[in-house]
């Protein structure tokens, strides 16, 4: 019964920052532009390489296209997150209101995180179906149901591991006023290297075994790969491995920098 | 007069500069962040240079020196046009009515509000693996193609102001479009690639509706001796007529401005 009521509250969250979100429509709308251009300058760039040859790294051009777009929709889901407003709450006070509230701050500020993640989510599926029936796309759809399983799976995974490192970032505002900037690199850093923006595989060997002892490859390079039936069965065992191995070892670094956080936490701003 | 607004800046960007050492660690993110951008951009060029010959036809080296030219522009813009960024926040805070009765033009005042120390910093390396890029395409580097060079990227920064007077204007008129200068930023972004990768359409929005084309790619197509005079003609039209556009859009924006919040 607790659960079901549980359940709700944060359903009531999700459902308040969803229309919190949709409210302010000029930015909404200017924010989706912006999103846009990124990706018709990729779109752009990987056509104009595609159109010299029929196919480029191994990848041939439904593969390349469905990888461009595909990895647009999936930065929308995945990198879409409120939790730069973990270090504001933390340095402004406003974290004592919620430490008062019957909530738990951790499912709180994932159900934040969830609610931005949709409106993303459902928007850049309208910009990239807009962009694929403009200039002709087509996607290659996985043919196997056990394709999109894992898929999804590995999507759901990538989501909890960028939250909880987002989370570990916000969580440096117990510290210091300035995780800003830090965040700034992290986001950055993350972007390029979980093959946001091109498929980690056209870099050289060394990088991307470097890449590979990282997070990042798993948040969009992999579920990317499964989703092209890239990926043999090896592969996604090992990948399904070093997800949950980062989600675990995240989850205990998070919550030790929470619990020692909120030790110290003296409600300055508020 | 030189004199005066040299000092006013100096000023400003003393003080802009002793904000930023006070955030040692924000600004060492960003700045860090800046850097790792850059370099990974290119890391990614060099990386698309493993599997194929030529881009739209241009060569590795030609490529990245669309990218860095594109960085030059931006940085320098953003470094001397900061102040740009703020202007919604000083127009409902106030501190606009303050600077109009201040003894300075409002739009210096403004533009200068704010010197981001870190554009210093990041455009140094960025200049100097511009240099580099350039000495590794031979066959065009020359004075004649340097000095041409040179003078599109000042045509290309006259743009680059116009359109930041232009986004000042529409925040002093309507106190909204927070997101207006963020829409100039990542059509910039479409800069990064040589114009010759985008279709028709988009390419001639590029030239002729947001001039990022004869910001960023006319530059490098001069260094390369790529362009026609019918080009130069353009990008000496664009400039002037977007500027005093700009200009005359801010002078009216001033003009019926009838303060907010002081």
């Amino acid at each position: 019964m607790e659960g079901i009521s549980s359940f709700r509250k944060y359903w009531f969250i999700y459902w308040l920052y969803w229309q919190e979100g949709l409210q302010q429509r000029a930015s909404f709308l200017m924010e989706r532009f912006r999103s846009l251009v990124v990706l018709l300058s990729f779109y752009s760039l990987w056509s104009a390489l595609l159109a010299q040859k029929g196919s480029f790294a191994n990848y041939d051009r439904p593969q390349m296209m469905t990888y461009v777009l595909g990895s647009s929709i999936l930065r929308s889901l995945v990198f879409a997150s409120r939790t730069s407003e973990i270090a504001g709450d933390i340095n402004h006070g406003r974290l004592s209101a919620y430490l008062l509230k019957p909530v738990n701050y951790f499912t709180y500020t994932f159900s934040r995180d969830l609610s931005e993640k949709s409106i993303n989510l459902f928007s850049s599926i309208i910009e990239v179906a807009i962009l694929s029936w403009v200039f002709g796309i087509h996607f290659q759809w996985p043919t196997h149901v056990s394709s999109w399983c894992f898929f999804l799976a590995s999507l759901a995974f990538a989501v909890t591991l960028y939250f909880l490192l987002c989370f570990i970032v916000g969580c440096w505002g117990f510290w210091t006023a300035e995780s800003g900037g830090p965040r700034f690199l992290l986001e950055l850093f993350l972007e390029f290297s979980a093959g946001a923006f091109f498929p980690l595989d056209i870099l050289p060997l060394s990088i991307q075994t470097a890449l590979k002892t990282l997070p990042s490859p798993y948040l969009i390079f992999f579920p990317m790969r499964i989703f092209l039936e890239r990926a043999p069965m090896t592969e996604i065992v090992q990948g399904f491995r070093v997800q949950f191995f980062w989600i675990i070892g995240l989850a205990v670094l998070a919550r030790w920098f929470w619990v020692r956080g909120v030790d110290m936490y003296g409600a300055e701003g508020s | 007069m030189v004199k005066k607004y040299f000092r006013i800046w100096v000023q400003l960007a003393v003080m802009s500069f002793k904000i930023q050492t006070g955030h040692v660690v924000a600004s060492g993110g960003y700045l860090l962040g800046k850097l790792v951008r850059i370099a990974f951009f290119l890391l990614f060029l060099a990386s698309i240079f493993k599997h194929t010959q030529a881009l739209a036809g241009y060569r590795m080296e030609e490529v990245a020196l669309f990218f860095l030219t594109f960085n030059v522009i931006d940085i320098i813009a953003q470094l001397f046009f900061r102040g740009i960024y703020g202007i919604r926040a000083l127009v409902r805070e106030g501190d606009f009515d303050y600077f109009l009765i201040q003894p300075v033009q409002i739009l210096f005042r403004v533009a200068f509000n704010t010197v981001d120390f870190l554009d210093v910093v990041t455009v140094i390396p960025v200049l100097g693996v511009t240099a580099y890029v350039m000495t590794r395409i031979p066959h065009a580097l020359s004075l004649t193609s340097l000095l041409i060079y040179s003078v599109l990227c000042i045509n290309g920064m006259l743009i680059a102001l116009a359109i930041h007077i232009a986004v000042a204007a529409l925040a002093v008129w309507t106190q909204e479009l927070d997101n207006t200068i963020w829409i100039y930023r990542d059509v910039m972004t479409l800069g990064r690639f040589p114009v010759d990768i985008y279709s028709t359409v988009v390419r001639q929005v590029l030239i002729y509706v947001v001039p990022v084309a004869v910001m960023v790619s006319f530059p490098v197509k001069g260094f390369l001796h790529q362009l026609k005079p019918s080009d130069w003609l353009l990008a000496c039209l664009m400039s002037t007529s977007s500027l005093a556009l700009a200009l005359y859009f801010w002078k009216e924006a001033t003009r019926h401005y009838t303060s907010v919040s002081s």
